[in-house]
């Protein structure tokens, strides 16, 4: 396949597509989405991009014939499939029974989400067995308008299915396809020298080489997520506290961190790297350090930015040592705050990366406990000493509609 | 909010993918359908230096039965299952989870595989098929193993696969004949992501049953042995048996501090236990 | 009235385009050479900019303030007397002051590699405090956003009129609502493509924006331009609703770079852009008594408001419309004697906030529907009691109400008794003792509003604000083959303009909807216009249409005539005819005459042929006052939260319907969003100003199986003002829902001890409501 389209210029692919029923020959970076194939590279600017991660359907196009989100799609991921946009509809039969509905019922304004609006509306006219509101409306729910109120839109499609119903027109089931993603073909590889072609692209990337700044530890800190932990330790409290001075040991404890530099004798630089599912998140910075020898007490302060400044994370840990329930052990009690600003912050799901802090703080314990016992400190697993990162990420990845 | 460049391959067979990914320098992302894994690209959120395609592999692309069990294949999609394209072993739970993920443009091309891998706590299949019993197959250069999924997902958005490793399929064995199953999930709004989950596979007559609380913050909360939360005991009238206080107590044993929180997951259990002891199979559920 | 004249319930010839792919959106302008930008924006809500770090590689790609020279700030003053004036940098100097503000430009021929750039830039910021919480932003030693105003307050308004006469009431209810931020989140976001033409030396600016001409004023002022070097196109426009009625910085940063290249360039929103980085809406908060006869006669309302107007103040309305206008629209559609109302404009770390669909009428809606049933709760009476004995009554029309607001005519208790009988009060009653076999409570809702729209010159000149509307034009012209086009400065992006306008010119002039072209959205080819906000585009462009045609048609009798041999007053103009004794001539033959044929002209024709531009404004200027009752009936889950709208009715009077199919559209349009204040959008912050949403998976929108299928019943009482009688009507689907919707579900779980006062009323807050009030019912309130 790749012989047949070669030579893609630097860094694109070469992909055979049939497109409204043409065959065409189309070279696109690989990570263009199919939306940006078809509207920069074809100029088939009907499928519409609204939100670019899959949740408002205005990209909805038909690949194999199927709806699909072209926003998720990337050009590599369709190569060889057939791809119905909104312009190749214009002499389908479902289709054209819809613009009349549509035109008729008032079933856009706008008109911006219409073509995803009338391709999934397609979808349910083959596919539902009856002209029920209730199925109608959540067999739409996949397609945002913010115009109509869906009021024309769910009476255009329930007349159009009541219709063909009367007409004696079968709803179709789906079979005979063959099981896997629409528009994916089976056993059919492309790329590896394409592949080369890119690799290097992304380690090319011009950094300046400039120090990250990091927030000023001076002020008090207000985190905006706190959470607690207690940990049981064969040892006693003293010497439990006695290695709390090591910030070095405390450090090795701690998954993901590696430290730098210590430019004080109550600082030290370093980082840490973070990584929930796919998201690695790398943050270097600097933490102050303090003990009260009195109370078995001490605080970590730290804060630090990814490589661009864009995401920065300030995060706090306070322990008091104390007896354990059985003599001679310790319980350390663990007050951990942290706050996260920048995009890893700009989401609504919290708990994912309580979940994170959570698993940090045990593994913590565990190697705390092991390197008080005097077992090897654990290796920093594949770090990479440049891509070191500090403090417990806050991010929320709206894990999207859950369905890789 | 295009993603970070990155360079994309589709290995025609799976020694060639096990290969590259075993091989393949930088960081490497696997894409199926893409459904979660294409927005965190999109909002470079993910940065990956390569993604492999592995769609195109035509083992991961089928379903069996394997006795009483059904094996699918990791790139099997949400909509084959809704469609009944592959064999169902389960009286029809399995389509009625299927039809109700996400979006049908979402399911045309979101796997079974790619979801369990993605792991995210509110997934639909992360918590069904932990109460289905089911495993997963994970295949890497130096052979196969295979691990119930309780075990496999660690964690929100984290499994057991090591480096070089990948989900090859899903193990689901079937719901015979007297098995009351209950799947209920809460959800703000059609298609969202799920705040509660709750879902039920009791036994009367031999006395056991699973239940699994989820989308909470981690990996689903399994009570592999389910007596506790009917006072002890399963039988037949096992719905009047539900003890919500018990239910209470096992979430807070797994660290669920928020009372609101724990009442919503319990209120949504109970319904999954109330669903598994209606005599009749629902009709299929909304599905966007 | 014809089959396509005013009234008619015509399909929208716009349509067709739309459902082709053929439509015309910002971001489907394709110009050779033109690239692509990508912004790098601010993480911090609050900071200072101690460096911004650009490769050496991309040192020609990358623009700071540093390079924007000639450029000034966005300046948006209100001549309210105490406003403070904020600059809104185009690129951020010395401090960022919300999440989102451009730090820097990047261009690239894709706007994938220009994000590429834009992630290769690093900042130094050192983080200062941030103001998220506007009543902490009020009090003294707090942080300030704008340092040399020495407070926080944008404008503090106070209304005050014999409140002292209500204290002695024997009820007094006392209640803190409010109201969400959202974003507006139409489907397609902002996006500007800037082309230099050389030829004319003039900046052509393709933007998705709902007023062409007021972005022109404010991009000549901020790049020092003149007019005549800037024209702006308008094309189709992928929902608007207040979000594209704001002169954007991105726009006068692409107009400068575009200057600077010399070849187009592009910007396109993005969601994450749209969610976390431009412009807000609707935060309100509201302490308020309403003081009470036992038999729910209304003696006054008390009340404080402040606004959370984020950090600048947004071109053109200004940071204080919204919270100044909030006292003087509260009183609502009732009628009371003693009212007092004290506002905060508040400046605070976040994206400007601008109006919304509703604009303060929503919040009001939602404050004051809310206290009148708890007044009805307190005095024992039915919600819709209190109502009827406060509404605004016919008899009293024309009305000046207590902020000397003047109600043009209706009948309110009339669309209150319509909406009461069309939801069937006593049935929902019946079902609501007889409890739900699920378990669910029912719980009945109502909401009264009225709707000021197309209000004019006396109003908004005392805003003192950058844009006041005057006369609205409109150019219409017969071409040769008698064929009308109307040229428009208002802008049409869904509300249907190209069909109801052409119905208005039909019901003038007989030309066939089909032969009547709109143009609209071009400065360079439309009559100046502030645009399309506050409803206001068929009272005012439809009354302007019907100027332009009624002149065209008297200069068309008097060529007709002349072909008639006759004299003009023996003529007259009928279904596209001039009629004279003997004989008709069409339309079509006059426009052949006056354009191929002049030698057929009267030596005394009028020079000014068959194009004319003329100018309208309605009688008063003081608006229309649409309004409706809703009533809604829900079911609520109270151990889940979960709402179900099980009915929903709207009886509306929006005067003479110029088009009822796509006025319904409207008010269907209006009610979701509303149901998504009520119910789903909120666009929280955390201490540190972060904004917590930033995909539509955590800004969550209703989709169709969330939005009930309403019942809309009309009333249609004309207003005395206007050219046909017609009432701006496109906002009011928005206002009342929320208040009707929360009053529903106040309604169902009363009994439990749960009062829901906050939007959108989430599943979250309503369990939280629900067992805060089991385990007592005044910790339940404070919950609540």
């Amino acid at each position: 396949m790749s012989a047949a389209l070669a030579d893609p210029e630097a860094g694109r692919m070469a992909l055979a597509l049939t497109v409204n029923g043409r065959p065409l020959r189309v070279e696109a970076e690989p990570r263009s989405h199919l939306g940006d194939v078809l509207r920069e590279g074809l100029n088939l600017t009907g499928t519409h991009l609204g939100c670019e991660h899959g949740v408002c359907g205005a990209c909805t196009i038909l690949l194999d014939g199927e709806p699909a989100r072209a926003c998720l799609t990337f050009a590599g991921a369709c190569a060889g499939a057939a791809v119905t946009t909104v312009e190749g509809l214009d002499h389908d039969e479902v289709a054209a029974e819809l613009r009349a509905a549509f035109n008729r019922e008032h079933a856009l304004q706008c008109g911006y989400c219409t073509p995803g609006m009338l391709v999934a509306a397609r979808d349910l006219v083959l596919r539902l067995p009856e002209a029920d509101e209730r199925r109608i409306r959540v067999g739409l729910s996949g397609n945002l308008c913010r115009c109509t109120g869906y009021a024309g839109i769910v009476r255009a499609v329930t007349r159009v299915i009541a219709d063909r119903r009367a007409r004696g027109i079968a709803a179709q089931t789906g079979e005979g396809r063959a099981l896997g993603p629409v528009g994916a073909g089976i056993g059919q590889g492309i790329g590896e020298t394409i592949a080369e072609a890119v690799a290097a692209a992304p380690m090319s990337r011009p950094v300046p080489a400039v120090p990250v700044a990091s927030a000023d530890l001076d002020g008090t800190f207000a985190p905006a997520h706190r959470f607690t932990q207690g940990i049981e330790l064969a040892h006693p409290p003293e010497a439990v506290f006695a290695r709390f001075a090591d910030i070095e040991a405390v450090a090795a404890c701690l998954p993901g961190a590696v430290l730098a530099g210590r430019p004080a004798p109550d600082t030290v630089e370093g980082g840490l790297q973070v990584r929930i599912g796919p998201i690695a998140a790398t943050f270097r910075g600097r933490a102050r350090i303090a003990r009260d020898e009195a109370s078995l007490s001490g605080r970590v302060h730290g804060a630090g930015s990814d490589a661009g400044g864009r995401s920065a994370t300030e995060g706090e840990i306070r322990y008091r040592v104390g007896p354990g329930a059985a003599p001679g052990t310790a319980r350390v009690e663990l007050d951990v705050g942290y706050t996260l600003t920048g995009p890893l912050a700009q989401f609504g799901r919290p708990g994912l990366v309580r979940d994170l802090a959570g698993r940090i703080a045990a593994d913590f314990a565990r190697n705390l406990d092991a390197r008080l016992s005097g077992a090897a400190a654990p290796a920093p697993t594949g770090l990479n000493p440049l891509r070191l990162a500090f403090a417990l990420v806050r991010a929320r990845i709206a894990a999207w509609l859950g369905r890789a | 909010m295009k993603p970070a460049p990155f360079a994309w391959e589709r290995p025609a067979n799976l020694a060639a993918l096990l290969e590259r990914v075993a091989t393949a320098p930088g960081s490497v992302k696997l894409i199926a359908g893409g459904q979660s894994l294409g927005p965190m690209l999109n909002l470079r959120l993910v940065e990956p230096d390569l993604v492999l395609d592995i769609t195109g592999i035509p083992e991961l692309r089928q379903a069996r039965v394997e006795g009483e069990t059904l094996v699918l294949g990791a790139c099997v999609t949400h909509a084959d299952i809704e469609d009944g394209r592959v064999p169902d072993l389960t009286g029809g739970a399995l389509q009625r989870v299927a039809s109700a993920i996400a979006y049908r443009p979402v399911r045309n091309r979101g796997t079974i595989g790619g979801s369990l891998v993605h792991a995210d706590p509110a997934a639909d299949w992360v918590n069904a098929l932990t109460a289905l019993g089911a495993a997963v197959e994970i295949a890497g250069r130096n052979g196969r193993r295979t691990l119930p999924l309780e075990r496999f997902v660690t964690g929100a958005l984290e499994v057991a696969l090591e480096p070089g490793e990948i989900l090859l399929a899903v193990r689901i064995p079937a719901l015979p004949d007297g098995t009351a199953w209950g799947y209920v999930k809460h959800c703000a709004k059609i298609g969202e992501f799920a705040h509660a989950i709750g879902a039920v596979r009791i036994e009367p007559g031999a006395g056991r049953g699973r239940a699994v609380i989820g989308a909470v913050e981690g990996p689903p909360v399994l009570l592999a042995d389910a007596r506790p939360l009917f006072g002890g005991r399963i039988g037949a009238d096992f719905a009047e048996r539900f003890d919500p206080a018990a239910a209470d107590a096992a979430l807070r044993a797994a660290g669920m501090a928020d009372a609101v929180e724990r009442h919503v997951h319990v209120t949504v259990l109970a319904r999954a236990v109330a669903q598994a002891a209606r005599p009749n199979p629902l009709p299929l559920p909304e599905a966007a | 009235m014809s089959a396509e004249g005013v009234g008619a319930r015509l399909p929208r010839k716009e349509d067709d385009r739309l459902m082709r792919g053929r439509g015309q959106y910002v971001g489907d302008i394709r110009l050779p050479g033109m690239q692509d930008v990508a912004f790098v924006r601010s993480p911090l809500a609050h900071a200072r900019i101690r460096a911004i770090h650009v490769p050496e590689a991309y040192r020609d790609r990358v623009f700071t303030a540093a390079g924007l020279d000639g450029v000034l700030p966005i300046r948006a003053v209100s001549g309210l007397p105490g406003f403070k004036v904020s600059e809104q940098p185009v690129l951020a100097t010395g401090k960022v002051r919300q999440v989102g503000e451009l730090v820097a430009m990047c261009l690239a021929p894709t706007r994938a590699e220009a994000e590429d750039i834009a992630a290769s830039v690093v900042l130094d910021l050192e983080e200062l405090p941030a103001i998220h919480d506007m009543l902490a932003a009020r009090e003294p030693g707090s942080a300030l956003v704008h340092e040399h105003w020495g407070d926080n307050v944008f404008l503090e308004t106070l209304v005050d009129v014999d409140i002292a006469a209500a204290f002695d009431a024997p009820i007094q209810v006392s209640r803190t609502i409010s109201t969400g931020r959202q974003c507006m989140a139409p489907i397609e976001g902002r996006g500007t493509v800037v082309q230099l033409d050389h030829r004319l030396d003039q900046l052509v600016v393709h933007t998705a924006t709902q007023m062409p001409h007021i972005v022109r004023n404010g991009l000549s002022e901020c790049l020092g331009l003149e007019q005549g070097r800037i024209r702006i196109v308008s094309p189709d426009v992928g929902g608007g609703f207040g979000y594209k009625a704001i002169l954007l910085a991105e726009d006068v940063a692409l107009c400068w770079l575009a200057l600077r290249c010399g070849h187009p360039v592009r910007w396109l929103e993005d969601r994450r852009e749209h969610l976390t980085a431009n412009a807000n809406c609707r935060e309100h908060h509201y302490r308020i008594t309403a003081y009470a006869e036992r038999d729910g006669t209304l003696r006054g309302i008390d009340c404080e408001a402040t606004v959370d107007s984020g950090a600048y103040s947004a071109y053109p309305f200004s940071a204080c419309l919204e919270a100044a206008q909030v006292a003087s629209i509260l009183p609502g559609p009732y009628d009371f004697p003693s009212y007092r109302c004290r506002t905060w404009s508040v400046a605070t770390n976040k994206c400007p906030i601008l109006p919304y669909r509703g604009v303060a009428r929503t919040g009001v809606c939602f404050a004051l529907e809310l206290v009148l049933d708890a007044v009805a709760r307190e005095a024992g009476l039915p919600p819709e009691v209190v109502r009827e004995k406060n509404l605004v009554r016919p008899e009293q029309m024309p009305f000046e109400n207590i902020t000397r607001k003047h109600f043009d005519s209706g009948d309110y208790p009339q669309a209150l008794a319509r909406a009461l009988a069309s939801i069937d009060v006593e049935a929902v009653r019946a079902r609501q003792r007889a409890g739900e076999p699920d378990g669910r409570r029912i719980g009945l809702g109502l909401s009264i509003y009225c709707e000021q729209a197309a209000h004019g010159t006396s109003v908004y000149s005392g805003w003192g604000i950058p844009m006041v509307p005057g006369h609205e034009q409109v150019s219409a012209r017969l071409t040769p083959d008698g064929g009308l086009e109307l040229r428009v400065g208002a802008h049409s992006h869904g509300q249907g303009l190209e069909t109801t306008l052409a119905q208005v010119a039909h019901e003038i002039l007989g030309v066939p909807v089909a032969r009547t072209r709109l143009v609209h959205g071009d400065t360079a080819m439309t009559p100046y216009s502030t645009g399309s906000w506050g409803s206001r585009v068929m009272v005012m462009a439809g009354g302007a249409v019907a100027a332009a045609c009624e002149a065209l048609r008297d200069r068309a009798v008097r060529i007709g005539a002349h072909l008639l041999q006759a004299r003009p007053e023996e003529c007259r103009f009928e279904g596209g005819h001039v009629v004279g004794p003997s004989g008709d001539v069409p339309l079509e033959a006059i426009a052949r005459t006056w354009y191929r044929r002049p030698q057929d002209l009267a030596p005394d024709t009028d020079p000014g042929g068959l194009e004319v531009t003329a100018g309208y404004k309605p009688v008063r200027d003081s608006g229309t006052f649409s309004y409706a009752a809703h009533a809604a009936v829900v079911a609520v889950d109270p151990d889940l939260g979960a709402v179900e709208i099980l009915d929903y009715v709207i009886v509306e009077d929006g005067g003479t319907l110029v088009n009822p199919l796509v006025v319904d559209g409207q008010i269907y349009g209006g009610l979701a969003q509303g149901v998504g204040t009520a119910l789903f959008e909120e666009m929280r912050f955390d201490a540190r100003g972060q904004p917590l949403a930033s995909t539509f998976a955590d800004y969550l929108l209703p989709g169709p199986a969330e939005v009930p299928m309403a019942r809309i019943d009309h009333m249609e009482t004309p207003s005395p003002y206007t050219r046909f009688g017609q009432k701006g009507i496109g906002e009011g689907g928005a206002i009342a829902p929320p208040a009707a919707l929360a009053n529903a579900i106040n309604d169902a779980l009363g009994a439990l001890g749960v009062e829901m006062l906050h939007s959108p009323v989430t599943p979250r807050r309503i369990v939280e409501a629900v067992l805060a009030a089991r385990t007592g019912p005044q910790q339940a309130r404070e919950a609540a």
